[in-house]
This record gives C-alpha cells, sequence and structure tokens, in this order.
C-alpha cells in the first residue's frame, strides 16, 4: 500500500514524502558473487540493526539491491536507488571497487552515502560532500600492523604479496609508503591475480630474499592458499602481517596448522571494550549461528548512524547530509564522527586493532589498553 | 637456480591438471564441433561432489575420483541425450546459448544449496610437501599429477585400440561418414560427453585438496579450457595434454619472473604468438 502511494505521488510528480512514516534507506552490498561470503556478513548486520530501529520505534524500509561485487552493477543500483526509489541515504556498498564507483554518483545524485566497510583511501578523499566512511580507510591497515612490528622487534625487511585489486593495491600501496618512513627496506613487492592456484613460483622468489616480515593482502580463500604454500616452501619470517579481510576470517582462524601467529588487523572484535559490541557478538552468533566479522559490525554501525541522521532529517536528504557531517555517535564501534583530516572528508578515524592468531583463536594484541593477550614474536616456525 | 627448478616443477605438476581439462574439452569439441561453455561448471559439480564424500563419507579426495569419474560420467552422459543432442544440427550461435544456459543452471544451483561461501578441503596433506634439496614438491600436487599421468594415459589407450574408442574418433573425424559406416553417432556422442565431463570433473576433483570451492569457480576453468584446447589445436588430445602443461609452466615462471599479477598476460602472449604462426594450434589439422 506504502508503495503503490508513493508510486502514486512519484508519477503525480508530488514532492516531499511528509506524510510517509517509513524512512526509506537503500542498501548496496555484494549478496551473490564471489564477493559474497564476505558480504553475507554486512547483510547480516544491517539485518540485526533493522530489528535494533524496530525495537526503537523507528520504521525503517530497507531497499536492498546486490552489486554482484562488480562496479557497474553497483552504478545502477545506485542510480535506482536514487532515482525510482528516491531514498534518503544508502549504505554501502562492500568492496572497494563498487563503493569508489559509486562515490560520484551519490554526490551527483545529491544521495548520502555511508561506506560501511571498503579500504580503499580514495573513497573519501575526493572532496565529496556526500561520500561518508565508517571504517578507517587502507593506510591505516599498514600503519597499526608495521607499529605493531616495530614495537616488538627491529625488523630491517619486508616483503609485500598482495592481490592486484583496488583493494590489495591501495593497501600496500600506503603500507610501502610507511615502512620507507620507517627505514624499512622493501625487497619484494609481487602482486597477483586473484583466484590463481599456484603461488610457489612467487613464494619462492620472496623467501630467497629472507624477509624480516611479510605483508599479505588478500580476501579470505587466496589468504588460506597463500599461507599453505608458504608453509610448503618453508617461508619463515619475524612475522606475517595479513592486512585485513581474508586474514581476520574464522574460515581463516580454523586452518589451525597454516594460521597460527599470524598478526592481522582489524576494524572491531567482540572482545573490545566498545558499548554493546561484546551483546553484538553474541546475539549475531545466537542468530546466525557463527562469529561477526568486522564487516558485520561495520554494516550494522553504519544502518544505526544512517536511520539516526534520516531520522533526525525527517527523511530529507540535504538535512541527513548536514546530520551526519555534524552527528557523533558511540555505540560497537566506539566513538563515531565523521571529519575532515589529513586529505580526508566525512572520515571517520577509527581506531584498529591489531590481533594474533592462538591455536585458531584471535587475540587483540594492540594497541595495549584493549589488549587481551601477549603477542608471540618471533614467529617461532611452522609446526 | 632454485626459484627456477621450483617454478618449472611447480608449473609441471600444475599443468597436469589443466591438461585434465582441455582432454575433455577436446574431445567434445572433436566428436560433436561444439564448444562446451559449461566444461568449467562441470568441474564445479565435480569439486563440490568430492567435497561431499569428504566431508559426510570421510572418502579421501583422490580415492573419491573412483567415484565422481563413472558418476560424471553419466551426468555427462544425460545432458547430452537430454540437451546437447537437440541443438547438434542448430545453429553455433544456439549451441553457444545451450551450453551457457546449462552452466548458469549449475552454478546457480550450486549456490542455492550451497551458499556461495568457499569451502576449503583441509587434508592431513594438504600443505604437506616433500624436500628435495632446495625445491618443496607439493605432495597433493605430485599425487594429482600421478593420477592425472594414469588417466591421460588410459584414455589414450582407449581411443586408439578400443572399437569403441575408434568409433569416436571416427566421428570426431566425420560424422556423415561414420554414420555411413554403421557408427551409432548419437550414442558416441553421449559417450564423448560422458567422458569430457568425467575428465574435467576428476580435474576438479584433483585440486579440490589445494584449492577452493564455490560457485562461480567454473567459469575462469572454462576460460582456461578454452585456451588450452585452441592452443593445442581443437580437437587434438595429444594437443591438449601438451597446452595444458604448456601453460602450467608459462604461469610458473611468468610468475617467478615477471611478476605473479601478470602471470595471465605471458599465457595469453603466448598463446597469441603460437596462433599467429600457427592458426589451427600446437598439433591441429588446418580446418578442412
Amino acid at each position: 500500500m506504502t508503495r503503490s502511494l508513493l508510486a502514486l505521488s512519484l508519477v503525480l510528480g508530488l514532492s516531499g514524502p511528509a506524510w510517509a512514516q517509513a524512512l526509506k534507506i537503500g542498501v548496496i552490498n555484494s549478496m551473490s558473487g564471489p564477493e559474497a561470503p564476505i558480504g553475507e556478513n554486512l547483510t547480516n548486520g544491517i539485518k540485526l540493526a533493522e530489528e535494533d530501529l524496530k525495537k526503537q520505534g523507528l520504521q525503517v524500509q530497507i531497499v536492498w539491491e546486490d552489486d554482484t561485487g562488480v562496479p557497474k552493477i553497483a552504478m545502477s543500483a545506485m542510480e535506482k536507488l536514487a532515482t525510482r526509489e528516491g531514498v534518503t541515504g544508502i549504505v554501502g556498498p562492500y568492496t572497494s571497487a563498487c563503493a569508489n564507483a559509486v562515490s560520484k554518483l551519490a554526490e551527483r545524485y545529491k544521495v548520502p552515502l555511508l561506506v560501511p566497510a571498503a579500504a580503499k583511501e580514495e573513497i573519501t578523499r575526493q572532496g565529496l560532500k556526500y561520500v561518508f566512511r565508517m571504517n578507517a580507510p587502507a593506510d591505516v591497515y599498514a600503519s597499526v600492523l608495521v607499529d605493531a612490528a616495530l614495537t616488538m622487534g627491529k625488523p630491517k625487511t619486508v616483503a609485500f604479496i598482495y592481490e592486484n585489486t583496488d583493494f590489495g593495491n591501495s593497501t600496500s600501496k600506503t603500507a610501502k609508503e610507511y615502512v620507507a618512513k620507517k627505514g624499512i627496506q622493501v625487497v619484494a613487492d609481487e602482486s597477483y591475480s586473484k583466484g590463481a592456484q599456484d603461488y610457489r613460483s612467487t613464494l619462492t622468489v620472496i623467501k630467497s630474499k629472507n624477509p624480516d616480515l611479510v605483508f599479505l593482502v588478500s580476501y579470505v580463500a587466496d589468504a588460506i592458499l597463500l599461507m599453505r604454500q608458504s608453509k610448503e616452501v618453508g617461508l619463515k619470517p619475524q612475522a606475517f602481517l595479513g592486512g585485513g579481510a581474508g586474514y581476520t576470517t574464522a574460515q581463516f582462524a580454523a586452518e589451525k596448522a597454516v594460521s597460527n601467529f599470524v598478526f592481522s588487523c582489524t576494524q572491531w572484535t567482540d572482545d573490545v571494550s566498545w558499548p554493546g559490541a561484546k551483546e553484538f557478538g553474541a546475539r549475531y552468533k545466537a542468530k546466525f549461528g557463527k562469529e561477526p566479522t568486522y564487516h558485520a559490525a561495520c554494516a550494522y554501525a553504519s544502518m544505526m548512524v544512517m536511520a539516526d541522521a534520516a531520522k533526525t532529517a525527517k527523511g530529507d536528504k540535504d538535512r541527513t547530509q548536514a546530520a551526519l557531517k555534524a552527528g557523533k555517535w558511540n555505540g560497537i564501534m566506539g566513538e563515531v564522527k565523521f571529519e575532515d583530516y589529513a586529505g580526508f572528508n566525512n572520515q571517520n578515524n577509527h581506531t584498529m586493532l591489531v590481533q594474533q592468531l592462538f591455536d585458531g583463536k584471535y587475540e587483540t594484541v594492540f594497541p595495549a589498553k584493549f589488549a587481551t593477550k601477549k603477542p608471540v614474536f618471533p614467529f617461532p616456525g611452522w609446526k | 637456480m632454485d626459484v627456477f627448478l621450483q617454478s618449472l616443477i611447480s608449473g609441471i605438476l600444475l599443468g597436469g591438471v589443466y591438461a585434465l581439462i582441455g582432454t575433455g574439452l577436446t574431445l567434445i569439441f572433436g566428436v560433436m564441433r561444439i564448444i562446451n561453455f559449461a566444461h568449467g561448471d562441470i568441474q564445479m559439480v565435480g569439486m563440490y561432489l568430492t567435497y561431499l564424500l569428504f566431508v559426510h563419507l570421510g572418502i579421501d579426495p583422490f580415492v573419491s575420483v573412483l567415484i565422481t569419474f563413472p558418476a560424471m560420467f553419466l551426468f555427462g552422459g544425460l545432458l547430452q541425450r537430454v540437451f546437447i543432442n537437440r541443438v547438434l544440427d542448430a545453429l553455433p550461435q544456439n549451441q553457444i546459448l545451450l551450453t551457457i544456459g546449462l552452466g548458469l543452471v549449475m552454478s546457480n544451483t550450486a549456490m542455492l544449496i550451497f551458499t556461495s561461501d568457499y569451502k576449503i578441503l583441509t587434508t592431513s596433506y594438504s600443505s604437506g610437501s616433500l624436500k628435495l634439496g632446495g625445491i618443496s614438491i607439493s605432495q597433493p600436487m605430485a599425487i594429482s599429477f600421478l593420477i592425472t599421468v594414469a588417466i591421460t594415459a588410459a584414455l589414450w589407450w582407449f581411443l586408439k585400440k578400443t572399437d569403441t574408442g575408434q568409433a569416436i574418433r571416427a566421428t570426431a573425424q566425420d560424422r556423415d561418414a561414420a554414420r555411413l559406416m554403421g557408427i551409432n553417432v548419437r550414442r558416441m556422442s553421449i559417450l564423448a560427453f560422458g567422458l569430457g565431463s568425467a575428465l574435467v570433473a576428476t580435474a576438479g576433483a584433483l585440486i579440490s585438496p589445494t584449492y577452493y570451492i564455490y560457485p562461480q569457480v567454473g567459469s575462469a576453468f572454462t576460460l582456461k579450457a578454452f585456451v588450452i584446447t585452441v592452443l593445442g589445436g581443437m580437437g587434438s588430445i595429444v594437443g591438449a595434454a601438451l597446452g595444458g602443461v604448456l601453460i602450467g609452466i608459462a604461469e610458473s615462471l611468468g610468475g617467478a619472473y615477471i611478476s605473479a599479477g601478470w602471470k595471465d598476460v605471458v599465457v595469453f602472449a603466448i598463446f597469441l604468438l603460437v596462433l599467429l604462426v600457427k592458426p589451427s594450434g600446437l598439433l591441429g589439422k588446418s580446418a578442412a
């Protein structure tokens, strides 16, 4: 009924959903395709947010769009949400490539876009007014890991291996700039196209350079493959640093034979002392039967923040933008505030956590105030 | 030197599986002149079958080939009998549409049943390796290579020495003449498609312990199978085997000496060069 009324009002060219109670918020996410395993976490996080908003008595109608991980499809989803659906704001897309492609469209249609978990720095570096980001961008992925390694020891050399996608390139690029600043020498710099079966030749080249640190950036399946083959060829640095995504999943942790003592950084864990984080973890596990990843928490927090801003603005897009810019929230992602700093616009300056795997379990090891366990360094070798 | 030998050996081992994938496609093309765009998806079905057998019945992926091969032979034969046989005389674009459509149905059905989560098989030897001097040989890949060699040899024997094998080859050479000689070409087509499916599904089973499984995994392999087959010469079994190993080596050496991100470029550069010099592929006969 609401929908047909809305359609009618659109046909008649009536503006202002002043009569409509439900806030309409769009979601663009990778719900099918190769990114879907991680996309599912975002979907679940948003579903929990939907429940909580309902509990608060806030009527939110979520319009779901699947980008299948393809930027072109994300763009048409964005156009559909902005023009046909007339949403107040959009949460998503998941991947960096899709989020980056969509960001300029958000600006053109003047629809506030809150990117929950994409790492590519450029997304919030284009001076766009309508594009906001919840998670810490790629440069932080690198800097927290390198800082952690420098606190634990004196690494002199580092090898990079990363997938040649927006996410991999941008994370490793900033990592390379950061290690250069810290005086660590890059001895190998290898990008790979994801989905390959055999990384042994590349890993052998890296092993021959004998690096102190190995910095890896990949999504989930390649992460397991890379570590298996590292073990096979006997690569043994002082530490494996996993830059996000693939190295922070339950599936990776479960591969105990190869995942033990790998460092990774994450936007969120459920043992951190941010308000509601523990409860969110427990609820998520009860409802979906698996551990939430940081993506789920980012997406949950993004939807809560977007809905709150839309509520303040009474469903007006421009006022929602202003509300996001001015507002301040505190929740499972800690304090959220969209600021302009260091070339970023509307970027939440989020604190990232460094964790290490102990026999299939992630333990936070840095920063010290959130640490649950002492790190093991250097890497003691393969079992 | 270690880097070179390591890459070469990895490449050859990987190439063995590629050879199996390419052989399946070339066999189907040879007999029916149909390019099977569902090839990778049939491989995906084989991989999930291996996964199910491993997780639920505890059957080792390499042992499960004994089940996967006949099961996928029947599956392929059924596809041929129910669908492909009907379009044998249709326009090529209709044949392409049909095989692409079948592939889509398979991958989306897999997504419905298994969701799009990556499945990884963890066997005791998944990251095992044998050390030879400074070189490590992946245990699962070495086993899979041996199985590949055995299957390829058996296939070669079947096609060369048995009556049915000769009938399949006759059908591949000239369908009408074969029919005139009293060969049941429809039956040969079913056999060929069944065999092709069984081969590619076996390849899927063999890489399962070292790779990962998801519903869309097939598309990358369809493309690879196509490159291998064209490189070796469409319809040539030995050519496909050679093409597979060649591409495995090219990928591996390209990954070591240029960059892992550029290894596909190396493969396609070799592919284009071969086609420039020999348009019918390495061992292909020029088109009649």
